[in-house]
Order: structure tokens, then sequence, then C-alpha cells
């Protein structure tokens, strides 16, 4: 008690400056934090752009480091506990739940009713980023769909096409794994459920109560681990790669597969060159399958003070040419429709690979514990079902009492 | 000096010990105190970050859940050998290189600066550069081994439960090394020549010399270092953070590390303070053992 | 002959186990050094490749000028130098006092020094977040030195307590016959011949807090980065900038390295050479 009204106390003087210059309330400044993936690249000139749009409003653009999402999401987290939280920010899905549940995040249906551009936009798109309450919250700003990458010039050599079918990938696998070639990169360490997804969530597992330990949830999970404990055609470090292991594995020449989004394209094409094209991801024969849909959008923060500043900025980013220009610098797709037919950034297989993705795309559900759950229940389980310490379906059990144990 | 009476004479006296810590405990205090009062008080309650207006009591309720936690016990002792191990090599290759480096050759000043290197390097350089150096695929050891033929395929290091833990252990022996050597180093510089001429003239070896004359006198810089040592890489999470997020499976988690994995991705905060004070507790019995031994000497 | 022989059996005892010791010490360095003149399309390959064909600078170049980096090694060693300043001190007080008087308290202090370097930083970040925010210190060096001192104090204050502690205590006690206050014989006695100690401390602290990272993260913000941050900020989330990770890597370990090879030759010339002897 004694604690807190020191603490109140020293807060005081602090939140006494803003009174100190009333003056200077016509000029509105946003606080907005990003993180790109590329330092060199920097938001300014959408900024100069905006401000020059905007006279009345300045942005202050933050770049917060990602460290796997942790540290961003430490940051954003103890600004929003501290009071300190920027007026807007990029987010993501995995943490939507957890930020609306702590009453952070400003509804923007209204605001977006009276937005021009909103149309531009598909309806898929907005309602994956729908919250669970029927609002948005969510303002798209990118995206990518996870896909297939494949080595062209092997499977050219072996006589195979890039396969469809979950029969069709483990016949590739096999057929191409041989000396320092593994047929799949497979991802095991952080993140790797966006690999595991579409053989599991694919084959029929959900997220409901049961979903993860009915008899298709489970044989698709056997199905995954086999590939590394029976059948070997994934490298044995797959139980700790992360993307960057299995990105510098498929450059490098180590496999012939790995599950990755456009995002890596340029890079691959650099060192591979027309080696490598790309095609969705494995399914069911017959079935739609499943794949996942890396999403990324702008919130506006319930705390900020510059709402309505705070809006128009995120939802300049995501109107047509500012939307090319900011995926420009982040090497992720357009949310709006305009610009996908003069995108260029990427090489046009791999974008028309993402496309045919998307209508077998979907995201985690909108969980507080989905967060936990990609973070360490997913990567533990997993790694000790490919390492043998677990039954795959022990692995599939752990999952389901995490969501509903 | 004004005319004081005796007793504010003694009194001044009395003072002086306080005065002179003072600001190191104005400073201390201010930072840390509050923090840790928070973290006690979070450990108490079932308190999880995003949902702030349900935050019941829960008096010892964490304390209980983590006896019967399965991943805390393996965490708790893969933390005492993470510990035993990276301490005790530390501090062996360190002694070591601080004894040669005290001898006179022309390049020890060279020798001296280069030895630094993999401390002055940030703990996320480390890891990646270590993780880099172990890769599957394109890693220059797997490399290295395999020119050297020591192996005919290369090797998942820290993919393998087996190997991960140790891999683990080497980056971290590298990295912290320097730190015994210097910290050695500099308290071989406080023994006196003529002890080394006396231990000479009375013809003792040079292992003798070592055991008998060098290392009683810098016993006491010895055990600090060690001791401050333990309680940093007890604490130390980064390069694992890094390297293997705790896996494969459980095979590198330790119990900073659990603790941190419980806050900051289940936002479970009163758990993962509970966890972190239990490392203080344990911690804690060692660091009385070491104070009543340090204040015995010092009573001497 | 016996010159030779001499010469001999130091290169084998001595001089061949330290190239050793600094090969081992050096080798990832190294590594680290040679990813970063490669060539982008040359750091991932298979087999390994051991040195360029064509080395280039192109990363230094582009580290420097297209990012903040050069700022944040002055924000680094504002921080670095802050810390090592304060925990000095504070610490060189402290550390007399646990050193040369008995009081009441003593050894429960010198607990708890120890018991606040014991507490796992990653709990305290937030509420320590939260009060540096009350204060007005988040985004300052400032705050970041006081972040960095909650380890440096305990540990300066450790490590002097027990370097002063091998300093004979008659060597004061005459200072204190001759007239010479505390103070005075903390100054001119004590000083110059712990200093090796000093600078060993010194050292340590300005290195752990030019390393570190968390504190550093979550105190820092746009105006006040230090290079560990903005090494991170290479690390995407869907890249890692190999060329411009490694070559702020090399980068970052010389200031230190450099900074060590003039202070190394107080490390010899501090207690031997000095009063102990007289």
């Amino acid at each position: 008690m004694k604690r807190r009204t020191f603490l109140q106390l020293a807060g005081a003087g602090a939140l006494a400056a803003p009174f100190v210059s009333p003056a200077a309330a016509q000029q509105a400044t946003v606080r907005w934090w990003y993180h790109f993936d590329n330092p060199q690249n920097s938001p300014a000139e959408l900024v100069a752009a905006f401000e020059k749009e905007n006279p009345g409003i300045k942005i202050q653009a933050e770049s917060i480091p990602w460290g796997g999402g942790s540290d961003y999401y430490t940051r954003l987290f103890a600004s929003l506990v501290a009071g300190n939280a920027p007026d807007c920010a990029m987010v993501k899905l995995n943490n939507q739940a957890q930020l609306l549940q702590m009453g952070a995040l400003e509804p923007l249906d209204s605001r977006l009713g009276g937005w021009a551009a909103r149309s531009d936009i598909s309806d898929s798109i907005w309602n994956v980023n729908k919250a669970t309450d029927g609002k948005q919250y969510f303002l798209p700003v990118q995206y990518v769909v996870l896909y297939l990458y494949y080595r062209t010039d092997l499977f050219q050599a072996a006589g195979l096409q890039p396969p469809k079918t979950y029969e069709d990938f483990l016949a590739a696998a096999k057929a191409l794994t041989k000396g320092d070639v593994y047929g799949f990169g497979m991802r095991g360490g952080a993140g790797g459920h966006d690999n595991w997804a579409p053989f599991v969530l694919g084959n029929g597992a959900t997220f409901d109560k049961g979903g993860m330990v009915s008899e298709k949830a489970l044989a698709g999970n056997r199905f995954y681990v086999s590939l590394m404990r029976d059948h070997k055609v994934v490298p044995p470090s797959a139980p700790t790669d992360g993307f960057r292991q299995i990105v510098d594995g498929f450059k490098a020449g180590r496999s012939a597969m790995v599950i990755h989004h456009v995002g890596s394209s340029n890079e691959m094409v650099q060192a591979l060159g027309d080696k490598v094209s790309a095609v969705p991801v494995p399914k069911p024969a017959g079935a739609k399958g499943w794949t996942i849909f890396g999403d990324e959008s702008n919130a506006v923060f319930s705390a900020s003070k510059q709402k309505d500043a705070a809006f128009r900025w995120i939802s300049f980013l995501s109107t047509a040419n500012n939307n090319v220009a900011f995926n420009k610098l982040t090497g992720q797709l357009p949310v709006t429709t305009s610009s996908a037919a003069t995108w260029d950034v990427h090489p046009k297989r791999f974008v028309e690979a993402s496309a045919a993705s998307l209508p077998a795309a979907g995201v985690l559900p909108d969980l507080p514990k989905t967060a936990d759950f990609v973070r360490t229940v997913w990567p533990t389980s997993m790694q000790r079902a490919l390492l043998g310490q677990i039954t795959p379906d022990d692995m599939m059990k752990a999952v389901e009492a995490h969501f509903h144990g | 000096m004004t005319t004081a009476s005796p007793s504010a004479a003694a009194l001044r006296t009395a003072a002086t010990p306080y005065l002179f810590l003072a600001p190191a405990l104005l400073v201390t205090l201010a930072v840390v105190l509050v923090p840790v009062a928070q973290t006690v008080w979070m450990s108490l309650h079932d308190y999880i970050l995003y949902r702030p207006q349900n935050v019941p009591f829960i008096g010892l309720g964490n304390f209980t859940r983590l006896l019967k936690d399965e991943v805390f016990w393996i965490s708790l002792w893969n933390s005492a050998w993470w510990i035993v191990l990276v301490v005790g090599l530390q501090f062996a290759l360190g002694l070591g290189a601080a004894l040669l480096l005290n001898q006179s050759f022309w390049w020890r000043g060279l020798a001296r600066s280069l030895i630094i290197i993999p401390w002055a390097l940030p703990s996320v350089i480390i890891g990646l550069t270590w993780t880099w150096m172990y890769d599957f695929n394109v890693g220059v050891l797997n490399d290295l081994v395999l020119r050297l033929g020591l192996v005919d395929k290369p090797v998942p290091w820290l993919a393998q439960p087996t190997t991960s833990f140790y891999a683990i252990v080497l980056a971290l022996v590298w990295q912290g090394f320097p730190f015994f050597a210097v910290t050695i180093l500099a308290g071989l510089q406080t023994i006196g020549q003529e002890l080394y001429e006396a231990a000479d003239i009375d013809g003792a070896t040079r292992f003798q010399r070592l055991r008998l004359v060098i290392l009683p006198s810098i016993a006491d810089v010895i055990m600090t270092a060690l001791l401050l040592r333990t309680i940093w890489v007890a604490n130390s999470l980064d390069v694992i953070l890094v390297m293997t997020g705790g896996g494969p499976g459980y095979a590198t988690h330790t119990l900073p590390l659990y603790a941190f994995l419980k806050a900051y991705s289940g936002m479970e905060f009163g758990y993962g303070s509970a966890l972190a004070l239990v490392l203080t507790a344990l911690l804690l019995v060692v660091v009385f053992a070491y104070v009543r031994r340090a204040a015995k000497d010092l009573g001497r | 002959m016996i010159d030779r022989r001499s010469h001999l059996r130091r290169i084998v005892e001595v001089e061949i186990p330290v190239l050793l010791i600094v090969l081992f010490a050096i080798g990832p360095y190294a590594w680290m050094m040679i990813t970063s003149i490669k060539p982008s399309a040359e750091i991932s390959q298979w087999p390994v490749r051991y040195w360029p064909d064509q080395p280039t600078l192109q990363h230094y170049r582009d580290l420097l000028a297209r990012t903040t980096f050069s700022g944040n090694m002055r924000d680094s060693f504002i921080v670095a130098l802050g810390a090592s300043a304060l925990g000095l001190a504070v610490s060189i007080p402290a550390a007399y006092a646990f050193s040369r008087f008995s009081f009441a308290g003593r050894r429960l202090l010198m607990t708890q020094f120890l018991v606040i370097n014991m507490f796992p930083i990653v709990l305290i970040i937030i509420p320590l977040f939260v009060l540096m925010r009350r204060f007005g210190l988040l985004d300052t060096h400032l705050g970041i030195v006081l972040g960095h001192s909650t380890f440096a104090i305990p540990f300066s204050i450790w490590m002097l307590t027990s370097y002063m502690n091998a300093i004979p205590r008659e060597l004061d006690e005459a200072a204190r016959i001759d007239g010479a206050s505390r103070l005075q014989a903390l100054r001119f006695v004590i000083m110059p011949v712990v200093m090796p100690g000093v600078v060993t401390t010194g050292i340590y602290i300005f290195v752990t807090s030019w390393n570190e990272y968390l504190f550093a993260m979550m105190l820092s913000g746009q105006s006040v980065r230090t290079v560990t941050v903005a090494l991170q900020l290479f690390i995407g989330e869907f890249t890692v900038q190999w060329g411009l990770l490694t070559a702020g890597g090399t980068l970052i370990a010389i200031p230190v390295t450099i900074l060590f090879l003039f202070v190394q030759k107080r490390l010899v010339s501090g207690l031997t050479s000095g009063a102990v002897k007289s």
C-alpha cells in the first residue's frame, strides 16, 4: 500500500508534463511500433508522404527488435502494463486474444465503415482477422502463405512431379533422399508448427475439444513423425532446426523440399536460380488441405489519446500504393487486391503459388493459449516425439491437454 | 577537527562503515527492492499477464504445483549438472590460462588481449555463431570433423539429447573462461615477489609452489570469483535460448529458462516468479555456506 | 647452451599451451570474421568454403552507412562507461568498509548484495520497466546504467572486498598512525595497491554492460539504443542478415579488446612494483 502511494507520487511528476503545452494540441504525434526483417529498410519515406498529406499529424516510428517474437511482445506487454504503450503497432493474430483479454485493443469497425479503401482488401482476409467477439480490431497490412518449395532439377532428374498428396510427398521424399541430400528439410524447432499443420490440421485435426485426438488427427501426426523416425527422409537435425536452418540447408542443396513462404523466395532464387519453384503444400487426396496464413496487421490501442490520427496512419499503410511500398520494405505480400497485378518484388511463380494456396489457408484459433502452444508446447512435444521419447499419440494428447486439459 | 565529546567521536566511528556503504545500498535497493517485492507478490497469486482484472491470491499454490511438475525437476537436475560443468571447466581453463599468462614471453600482452575476445562478445552473437558452427547442413564443425575423418557423416550436434547439452556447455565455457583468466591473473599480481623467492630458496617444486604458495594467497579471490560466477551461470539463459530454446524436448531446459518460458510465452507470471524464487532460495543455501566460511576468514 | 635449452623449454611449456588456448579463444571469432567478408551468396554453402573467392567489405559499408550502428556504438560506450564509473564509485568505499571495519549487520549486508545478484533478471524486468517509466528514465542512458548497476554493484563490491582482503592491514594502520583519515588511507594507501583489482572489476562491468541485452532491450527506445539491441534488429522474423550480423559481431569485440590491450599493463604494474615491497 505504502509502495503504491510512493509510486503514485512519483508518477504525478511524469503525468504533469503533458499539461505544460496545451498549444501543441493541434499537432498530434502518433507513436507506431514496427519490426522489419531488414534493418536497412526504413519507413521514413512513407512517414514523410503521410505527414505531407496530413499536416496536423506527426508519426514517430519506432523499430522494436523481433527476437523470435518474444522480445517484441515482451516490450509491448510491459508498455501496456506501464501505461507507456504506443498508439498503434504491428501485431499478429497469435496474440490478439491476449491483447483483447487485457482490454488493450480499440475496435475499428466504426472507423472502417467510413474508410473508402476498405473494399480493396478481400473479404477472406478481413474474416481471418476478425476477433472472436465479431469485432474488427486488426487492420491487415501484409500476408504470406506457407507453401512447398521444391528443387525442379532434382525432381526432373528423378522423373517426378511436384507432390499433391501426402502419398506423392512421401514417395518423392524417399526418392530424393540420397547422399548428402534429404528429401524434406523438416522444421522441428521454434515455429515448426507451420510445417506440421498441413499434415495434421490438413488431415482433419481441429482445436475443438477432442479435435487433436481424433483418429484422423492421430494418423496425420503419425505420418509426420514417421518421416523422421521410420523413413528417415529428413535431416537428423530436424528436431531443433528453425527457419534459418531449413532455408540454409535448402539453399546449400542439402534438402529437396522445404515448407516456407514467399518471404524467402528471393534469397532462394539468388542461390539456386531456376532450380527452385513452389507449389501448394500436400494434402489428403480429394480434400481441401490446410496451410498457414501468416498474418500481420496494425492495431490501435485503447489507451491511445490519438485514436483518430493513429487510425489515419494505419489505414494509410493499407491503402493501394502505400501498401505496395510498405511490402517492398518487409518482403511480404500486399493485402490490397488492386496491387496484386503489378506486384513484381517476388518472381511470379512464387506469387502464384501463394495465390494458389490461399483457398486452403487458415490461422490458428484465436485463443489466449495459442501463443504458448506455438512457442513451447508444440516445439517440446514435437521434439520429444521426433526423438522417440514419447509416441506420436502422446504428443497429440499433450496438445489436447494444453487446450482442453 | 573540532572538539567533539568522546561519545560523539565514538558514534562517528561507529557510523563510518555505514557511510561508506550508503551510496551502494541506495542505488541497489532503489533499483532492485521494488521489483523483487513485486516478484514475491506475484508468486503468491495466479497472475497471468494478459488477465490483469482477475488475479486471485492462491497462497503457496504455485509452489505446490511446482513440486508436482515433472519439467521443474528435469530443469532442476539439468541446472545442477550444468552449473557444475560450466563453472568447473571455465575455472580449470581460466586458472591454467592465468598461470601461463603470468609467465613472461615476448607476445604476452597480445595473448592476454586475444583471450579476452570470447568474453567481449554479446551472448546473442555467441549463441548464433555457435549454432552456425554446429549446423548440420552447412556448419564448419561438421565439415572439419568430416575432413579429419573423425566421423563418416555429419552430426546433428544440437538436435540429439546426448550432444546438445554438452554442445552448449562448450559454447559457455568458451564464453566464460576469460573471466576467470583475467580475475585470477589480477589476483596473482597481489602476490609479492619475495614469496616466490622464498619458495625458490626452500627448493619447492613448481607444483608445490602452486599448491602451497600461489593458491593459498589468491584463495579469497578464487572463491569469490567462483561464487559470483556460479550465481551468474545459474541465472544465465540467453545462450541456451538462442541455441536450442531448451530443446530438443527438455534436454537443455534449466530452471531460469523454464521460468522465462513460463513467464513470457505462457504469460504465467505467478508461476514463473515461483520458479525464480525457488532458484534464488537454492542459490542462497550455497551462498550462506560460502559466507559463513568467508566470515570466519575475515574474523581471524 | 643452457640459455637455448631454457628457451626451448619455455616454448614447449608456456608458449605452445598459450598458443592453443589463444586459438581456442579466437577460433569462433575468426570464423565470424571470415563470414563477414563473404559475399551474401557464399555464406551458406556445402561443402563449407573456408575463404571467399572475392572477399568483400560490403557488409561493413552497409552496416555503417545504412544502419544506425555507429550511433549505437556510441550509446553502448556511454552506457558501459557510465555503468563502470557508477559501479566503481559506489563500490570502492563499500568494499573498503566490508574489508576494514567490523560492524553490526556486516554479514547480512554482504549477503544482501549477493541476493540482489541472484535474482533472475527476466522476472524483475517488467516491474523495473514500470518503475523506470514512473521516473521518466525510459530511453535514457541513465536508465540503462541504473539497470546495469543491479549486477555491476554487487559484483564489484564482492570482488573488490576480496582484493582488499588480500592487502595486509598493517599497511593502512601505519598510515592511520601517521595521521591520515580513513578516506586518505583509502585514497593514498589502499587504492594504488588494489589497482589491478579495480581495473579488473572496471573491465568486468564494462564488458558485461557492453554485452548486456535484456535490460538494454527493455529500457532503450529510439533515442538511446545499444549495439546489442541494434544487432538483434538484424535477426528478423523470416531472415537473418548474416552479413550484417557477423560484421557487427566482429566490430563489437574490437573496442573491448583494444581497451584490454592498454589496461592489461596495469595488471602487472600495480602491486608488484608498488608499495608492499617497501
